[in-house]
């Protein structure tokens, strides 16, 4: 089709004007488009991409140490490496890289498939994100992933502080532990806290019992921030030196040192006393102050080993093991106190003036009360007893006819004034408050209501009294000071990195009991002649050099048979507590001892002994120190950092404690 | 085939268009040097190579016989259907499209050809199809320019590329507006567009409880989905799908009215751009170089059309008035949809910015382009 010269273009030219117009729109629209971005909201632009480059980055404080009372170490931090991997940069991650690493550092498969799953379901800006896949590598380990480190694409080896307890399991239970702060955790807090910068990330460690619970804000000290540099891919940026471009850094604050009242060497004195026990608990405590001076509670574990480094197996093996070495005896745990309670039910039968301190009682082997007979230890009696020989041969007789004349009222409002029946306020852990048992107790709980037999039971320390081993040292420590009833503490004072004193704690009094000189003359003589008159039922077990007031205590298990049987021949868990409860010395209290063997046997026999090697000890360690003479450390200072061990970083671990923690807070 | 050069022809060259087209594409190189800067891979030496080949094409395309161009269309634009076809059985896929063929050391995008020949075959067809005593064109006039672009469109979508084949729908639009349609298909044409804003209101703005009942939405895939919802909402799903129009937005806007300088962007240089040297390469320009320098690369590129209308006004016949309007309305609708989709006016649906983004087909494609319209403009007069 010819249309002739120019033809097409004339005859379209209005539509070419409308097209250009139209153009001319398009670019208008574009322009005042970008002016709106560019000019109009610059500054929020400017400000987003510096905020999109300047990435906060964490300095971590480094977290306090804890010393025993001679400043000895006994938790510090020490290098670990962990192994981390960026998905992005993880080529053939699941098929080629993971299965190595699985062999080389000999993961179960669970943890295996864990792995896998996480970094296959890392997406979009999550897959720069490096994530931790192992904690703590082992030397041998460590060794082996440095050689193949080119091999393994996305892997990288850093090194974080890691906590090391030095004094191991024997002080596992008041050190306590760490381990991984969960999601769930970091997201209450999230909820609950509204802090400017969250305190805690995820692969941060948090202290989960003991000490290191109590006192994680001083311990954590302050972290500190910067800003730097980084691009799309989380990589930090460095300038044409090297140097990494930072700005705005505050600088972390590093955590405080906890000193412990406890000395290490009484300590490891009392776990070799406890040598030949199965389990049990010791505490020894200052009755001046009521700070413990040791509390070792058998058996125990290596916290070293909770941090995230045991496989589940052995943990499972932990929590499932009967003895319950997680169980902090001193305070969780409670139990009929048997004989050692009686020094309570005396003055209590003194104070209510059913008996004074020269009543006599004639012990045949038993006392009458209605149809039933109660029985004394001793079946064939004591003969005519008067209070300081029945606390000496501890005559249950005596206590029984007490009982029969004063109620059980009298003797709960005794001991309750002694602490019993409430929790201590230790402060580091859950406590048990243990049961004081009165009429309105068993009115309440018992079918039939209060009986008059139940307080007999309960003069006694059995029927259904129940202490702690810490409620039973802080109420020897308070007779042996005359009334004073301390809160029991464990540190001492607070100390800034550089050694400077930051906060000392000052003994706390509970309250003060009413206590006649008449009545503490009677209980110290008593006390001291069950070591050290005959026929004192830790008569065999006295010192030499050291004059002890204690009292033993057998506290029945399973209810009696009818033929009274060898510790020998009854099953482990049916067999009776032995206690020794004591203050030395008899004359000047320094420290109040008790011990407790689990299902031991006798009070005299198998508890006696290990309360006088740990007295004899402290008085060692006393003498050695004003002669100025500096007993070698324990355990022994040295700056080599220990082999770590086989096993690896466990959810489970975690998951446990969480569950416990939350069981303990429940009960509170 | 036969190329003829004679001395007056060269008066008649636009270098209007030839000189905003080849600054355009130097301002372009600069900026790949910026774009590409270490730690990337260096780009400007290849766009330059790109560049001069393009240019070469260009003369030589501006020097073929204005006939032999005009025979060649219906066999070129089925050579090209044909590669589109076979792309999808030999081609090579990059960031989840299957676009390329792998030749030697080169990747060849044959839909950067198509779109050529589909301008060209459309001009034709209004060409052929043209009766004076009946100027408008109704529905059955229509339908076999509707068929011609379709067809690739559908294939270039399935590769997928939604950009491409957005554009060259957009294109063949306007050049059957341009053809003047009848006045029912342009308020059916006015009543689509209601009915697309009905449905994305229906589908991604109305208050509506979940599961939301939708009309097209369901259809889609995930991350088309998720474009669109993004794009609706910008503010939200940062991490997500909004990432990369929020990282450019977040380009441009920190460009200011001055810029940030050459080479000093942080946004391009800490990679928080993505495909800064394709699809982003103007967030690059408009981080650097700043409102001003924007505003003169539009205009620049407003040259372009002008200089491309004024040559399809010179046009000698049909022919070569739709192909340099088709032409100029390619190069807008792809300025459009870039700059749009950068600035956050339009979801992020992956088109080049022609002339300045890196790709050696897209350079050629569009030199070919220019030496086409050399070429109308030359044989205006001439016989």
């Amino acid at each position: 089709m010819r249309l002739g010269k120019h033809v097409a273009g004339k005859e379209l030219r209005v539509r070419y004007i409308a097209l250009g117009a139209f153009f001319v729109l398009g670019l208008l629209i574009l322009s005042i488009n970008l002016y709106r971005l560019m000019v109009v909201r610059h500054d929020e632009f400017l400000s987003l991409s510096q905020d999109n480059q300047w990435k906060d980055v964490r300095i971590r404080a480094p977290r306090g140490q804890i010393r025993d009372s001679r400043s000895q170490i006994v938790v510090e931090g020490r290098p670990s490496f962990n192994v981390y991997i960026t998905p992005a940069f993880c080529l053939g991650c699941v098929r080629d890289v993971l299965p190595r690493l699985a062999e080389w550092l000999r993961w179960e498969s669970e943890h295996f498939e864990k792995i896998s799953t996480q970094i296959q379901q890392a997406t979009g800006l999550l897959r720069y994100r490096a994530m931790m896949v192992a904690g703590d590598l082992a030397r041998n380990e460590l060794d082996v992933l440095n050689a193949h480190l080119h091999e393994l694409p996305g892997l990288e080896i850093e090194v974080v502080p890691q906590r090391h307890y030095r004094a191991g399991a024997l002080l596992a239970h008041i050190t306590g532990f760490m381990n991984e702060v969960s999601r769930e955790e970091l997201e209450k807090r999230r909820q609950n806290l509204s802090e400017e910068r969250p305190v805690y990330t995820l692969g941060d460690f948090i202290g989960r019992t003991g000490v290191e619970r109590a006192f994680e804000e001083e311990l954590r000290g302050v972290d500190g921030w910067k800003k730097v540099v980084v691009n799309a891919r989380g990589e930090v940026m460095r300038d044409a030196q090297g140097n990494i471009i930072q700005r705005d850094e505050v600088a972390p604050v590093s955590g405080n040192t906890v000193v412990l009242s406890i000395d290490l060497r009484l300590q490891a004195a009392v776990e070799q006393a406890f040598e030949r026990a199965v389990a049990g608990v010791a505490i020894v405590v200052d009755v001046k102050t009521g700070f413990l001076l040791a509390l070792f509670s058998k058996p125990s574990f290596d916290p070293n080993l909770m941090m995230g480094r045991q496989s589940s197996r052995a943990l499972g093996e932990l929590f499932n093991n009967p003895m319950q070495p997680m169980l902090m005896r001193a305070t969780q745990e409670h139990y009929h106190p048997g004989s050692i309670f009686k020094p309570i039910s005396l003055l209590a039968a003194l104070r209510t003036e059913v008996m004074n301190e020269h009543t006599l009682v004639n012990c045949l082997g038993g006392y009458r009360l209605g149809s039933r007979v109660w029985r004394c230890h001793r079946d064939s009696g004591h003969g005519w007893v008067n209070a300081k020989a029945a606390v000496q041969k501890s005559c249950d007789t005596y206590f029984y006819r007490a009982a029969d004349l004063m109620g059980i009222d009298a003797i709960a409002e005794e001991a309750k004034l002694f602490g019993l029946g409430q929790p201590s306020n230790l402060g580091i852990s859950s406590e048990a408050a243990g049961i004081m048992p009165d009429s309105a107790y068993h009115d309440r709980v018992t079918p039939g209501g209060y009986a008059k037999g139940m307080a007999l039971n309960t003069s006694i320390g059995q029927g259904d009294v129940n202490v702690t081993p810490l409620q039973a040292v802080m109420m020897y420590a308070a007779i042996a000071n005359k009334g004073t009833l301390f809160q029991p503490q464990l540190v001492r004072r607070l100390e800034s990195l550089d050694g400077r004193l930051l906060k000392e704690f000052s003994p706390k009094v509970v309250h003060h009991i009413p206590m006649k000189e008449k009545e503490y003359r009677l209980l110290v003589d008593s006390l001291s002649a069950v070591v050290h008159e005959a026929g004192g039922t830790a008569f065999r077990h006295r010192l030499s050099h050291i004059r002890v007031a204690g009292k033993t205590g057998t506290a029945q298990v399973a209810r009696l048979g009818k033929k009274r049987l060898k510790t020998e021949e009854v099953p482990f868990f049916q067999r009776d507590h032995a206690w020794f409860a004591a203050f030395a010395a008899a004359g000047e209290p320094e420290i109040a001892v008790v011990v407790l063997n689990e299902h031991g046997g006798h009070g005299s026999s198998d508890a006696a002994p290990i309360a006088m090697k740990i007295i004899e000890k402290y008085f060692e360690f006393k003498k050695l120190d004003e002669t100025g003479i500096d007993s070698p450390a324990f355990p022994p200072q040295t700056d080599e950092v220990p082999p770590a061990l086989p096993g690896r970083a466990s959810q489970f671990a975690q998951n446990k404690f969480s569950e416990v923690n939350r069981a303990h807070e429940s009960t509170h | 085939m036969k190329a003829r050069i004679e001395r007056r022809m060269f008066a008649h060259w636009p270098w209007s268009l030839i000189g905003s087209m080849v600054l355009i594409a130097v301002i372009g190189l600069w900026n790949m040097a910026s774009a590409s800067r270490a730690p990337q891979v260096p780009l400007a030496g290849s766009q330059a190579m790109f560049l001069v080949v393009g240019l070469m094409v260009a003369v030589v395309v501006a020097l073929l016989d204005y006939r032999w161009i005009q025979r060649m269309v219906v066999p070129a634009y089925f050579l090209n259907l044909a590669a589109l076809i076979a792309l999808r059985f030999v081609g090579h896929k990059a960031k989840g499209a299957t676009s390329w063929f792998l030749i030697g050391p080169w990747s060849v995008q044959p839909a950067e050809f198509m779109k050529l020949s589909l301008v060209l075959m459309m001009a034709k067809l209004f060409h052929e199809d043209f009766k004076p005593e009946s100027p408008v064109y109704g529905f059955r006039r229509l339908l076999i320019p509707s068929l011609v672009a379709l067809v690739p469109a559908a294939l270039i979508l399935a590769e997928p590329d939604l950009g491409t084949a957005l554009m060259m729908v957009l294109t063949s639009m306007t050049i059957m507006v341009f053809a003047k349609l009848r006045w029912t298909i342009v308020l059916t044409l006015c009543l689509a567009g209601v009915v697309g804003v009905g449905v994305l209101w229906n589908d991604y703005v109305r208050e509506q409880s979940e599961p939301r009942w939708t009309l097209v939405r369901w259809a889609l895939k995930p991350h088309q989905d998720g474009r669109i919802s993004g794009w609706l909402s910008p503010e939200t799903d940062l991490r997500g799908v909004n990432y990369h129009q929020r990282q450019s937005r977040i380009a441009v806007g920190s460009g200011g009215l001055t810029g940030k300088g050459w080479q000093k962007g942080s946004q391009s240089g800490l990679r928080y751009l993505p495909e800064q040297h394709s699809d982003f390469i103007f967030s690059v320009w408009a981080e650097e170089q700043g409102f001003i320098a924007c505003l003169g690369l539009i205009i620049l590129y407003g040259v372009v059309f002008i200089s491309m209308l004024l040559v399809a006004y010179g046009a000698r016949e049909r022919f070569g008035a739709f192909v340099a309007v088709g032409f100029s309305a390619m190069l807008f609708w792809q300025l459009f949809e870039n700059i749009g989709m950068g600035t956050g006016l339009l979801p992020v649906t992956g088109i080049t910015l022609p002339l300045f983004s890196y790709g050696g087909s897209s350079m050629v494609s569009t030199m070919i382009a220019m030496g086409i319209l050399l070429n109308i403009n030359i044989n205006r007069r001439a016989f």
